[in-house]
């Protein structure tokens, strides 16, 4: 796939790419937020912009999933799909990976590993490098 | 905000189609025989009803329900609408009904819904049609796989982690549905489980296992709603609307912050105060059940227990048959039966009946106020309502 194509990509994701792991932010109270929507959820300001994050974050919660939803998804079960509380503030459900599901925890510390273009990101365990 | 009266109109007639594997009947055969069981129920014909409300379906592609519902019952209703919040519509309804009759846009309203969202489809393409329904967001979360059981997943594994609930305690919830069901003819699943039973289920999206889900069953469900002037002449004991509230916390669980805290703090809160009421004045509760932590966090939420109590307060059969508060007598969505969006409406015929002293081998001795209490979502939308005889 060529840049162009991506760049034609319409996705939220897609849109984004170049800046890496962006996120809704408000230029009114400054705050980050997610999923996007036509205002700041905080302060109503309809001025927003995606604004790089750090992609770090801790596990809210998660789920081991034994039977896929369907057949797109039975070769990956068992898979951990997890809300990440991120460092910035909004939550966001991802897919875990890089850690076998048995010793997926709440808490965990997590860093994003860019999906596939388009498509949205999955997160890892953090190691010492940055993301 | 200022504090809102009950409305003045009653419910007169319940009744529901056959629950569970119906595959004579398509979605409409199901409601027409849901809606004949309510209005025999409460001694009226389809030339008594002026109104109507209904739901979409998961099954079959109908445009614009409400009309599809008055051609196919034959009825010609002044006032028609379709409601969809989902699991909580069962409880939305019989309000939207109360206040069509309590403004006097109609007199007489048919609340009905219901399909064969078991025999239309194979258990594995209901639950793939659930994935596609748009629960998990399009874009940021249905990529990821969850299925509908993962987003309520994601909340009862927090939910462990804040306040140490257990895998035993849930199924404690999911035993007492199926003790109730077993006093419940109609009831799709009947025979008893153990919480072994329950331990020991396949696990479907962890820490939820198969008996902590909600069945898939056909059915429709039916309910009447008229004016207290109009229920006075009618056969059955008229049951009123004591209180109602809704409440919405989030529509995806992956953004919600809290997802242990639902908006029936609020719904249950306004539906209190507006009977004039407190959790320790409720016979019965019937909550929505779609999942076993459901019913913990509503228990917590509506002011059963404290905050994080819900798990500790279902244990040793608490909200089985003869526990200190019956929940869900009808065996609810984890065992009676769960058709969609009329599966919460089953929960409204089951507290009408109860406060009516019409509940059979399950009736609560003496219950006179009742709460029912509706889902919608991914936990985060709810409606109550508080019923007692009139």
């Amino acid at each position: 796939m060529s840049d162009a194509d991506i760049d034609q990509d319409d996705s939220y994701w897609g849109r984004v790419r170049n800046l890496g792991f962006a996120l809704p932010r408000c230029a009114a109270c400054g705050r980050f937020h997610f999923y996007p929507r036509p205002a700041c959820p905080f302060c109503g300001s309809a001025d927003i912009a995606p604004a790089r994050a750090s992609g770090r974050g801790t596990i809210y919660s998660y789920s081991v999933v034994h039977r896929a939803p369907s057949p797109a998804f039975a070769a990956d079960v068992p898979y951990t799909v997890a809300i990440v509380a991120t460092d910035e503030g909004p939550h966001l459900m991802t897919r875990l990976v890089g850690i076998a599901p048995d010793h997926v925890r709440i808490g965990l510390a997590v860093q994003v590993r860019p999906g596939a273009p388009g498509r949205p990101p999955l997160f890892e365990p953090t190691t010492m490098e940055a993301p | 905000m200022s504090r809102r009266a009950p409305l003045a109109a009653v419910i007169a007639g319940v009744g529901e189609s056959p629950i569970g594997l119906v595959p004579q009947f398509d979605a409409l055969g199901l409601q027409r025989q849901a809606a004949l069981s309510a209005l025999a129920d409460a001694g009226l014909a389809p030339r008594d009803i002026d109104g109507l409300l209904t739901t979409p379906l998961r099954v079959e592609n109908w445009a614009m329900p409400c009309g599809v519902v008055a051609e196919g019952l034959g009825l010609r209703p002044r006032y028609l609408a379709t409601l969809d919040v989902a699991g909580a519509s069962g409880v939305a309804m019989a309000h939207h009904a109360a206040m069509a009759v309590a403004t006097g846009q109609c007199e007489t309203v048919l609340c009905v819904a219901g399909q064969n969202l078991l025999s239309f489809h194979s258990r594995g393409s209901a639950v793939r049609k659930m994935a596609d329904a748009g629960w998990a967001h399009p874009e940021f979360e249905a990529p990821h796989g969850p299925l509908v059981p993962t987003l309520y997943a994601l909340a009862a594994q927090r939910h462990m982690h804040e306040y140490g609930t257990t895998f035993e305690q849930m199924a404690e919830v999911a035993v007492a549905m199926r003790a109730h069901a077993a006093r419940n003819p109609l009831a799709h699943k009947r025979e008893p489980i153990s919480v072994a039973d329950v331990m020991q289920s396949r696990m479907i999206t962890s820490p939820l296992r198969l008996l902590d889900c909600a069945l898939v069953s056909d059915g429709a469900a039916a309910f009447i709603v008229t004016t207290p002037e109009r229920a006075r002449d009618l056969r059955q004991p008229a049951v009123a609307l004591l209180g109602h509230g809704y409440g919405h916390s989030h529509t995806y669980i992956g953004d919600y912050r809290n997802v242990t805290t639902t908006g029936a703090v609020q719904s249950g809160g306004e539906a209190f105060a507006m009977a004039g009421l407190s959790p320790a004045d409720i016979d019965v509760a019937e909550l929505y059940d779609c999942f076993t932590i459901t019913v913990i966090i509503e228990l917590e939420d509506l002011g059963f227990c404290a905050k994080g109590e819900g798990g500790r307060y279902v244990e040793h059969g608490a909200i089985g048959p003869g526990g200190r508060l019956p929940v869900t007598t009808h065996g609810g969505l984890l065992s009676a039966g769960h058709p969609g969006l009329a599966g919460g409406m089953l929960h409204l015929l089951e507290g009408v009946r109860q406060v009516r002293g019409q509940a059979g081998a399950r009736q609560i001795p003496d219950a006179e106020v009742a709460l029912v209490h509706g889902n919608g979502g991914i936990i985060g939308l709810h409606a109550t309502l508080i019923i007692a005889k009139a």
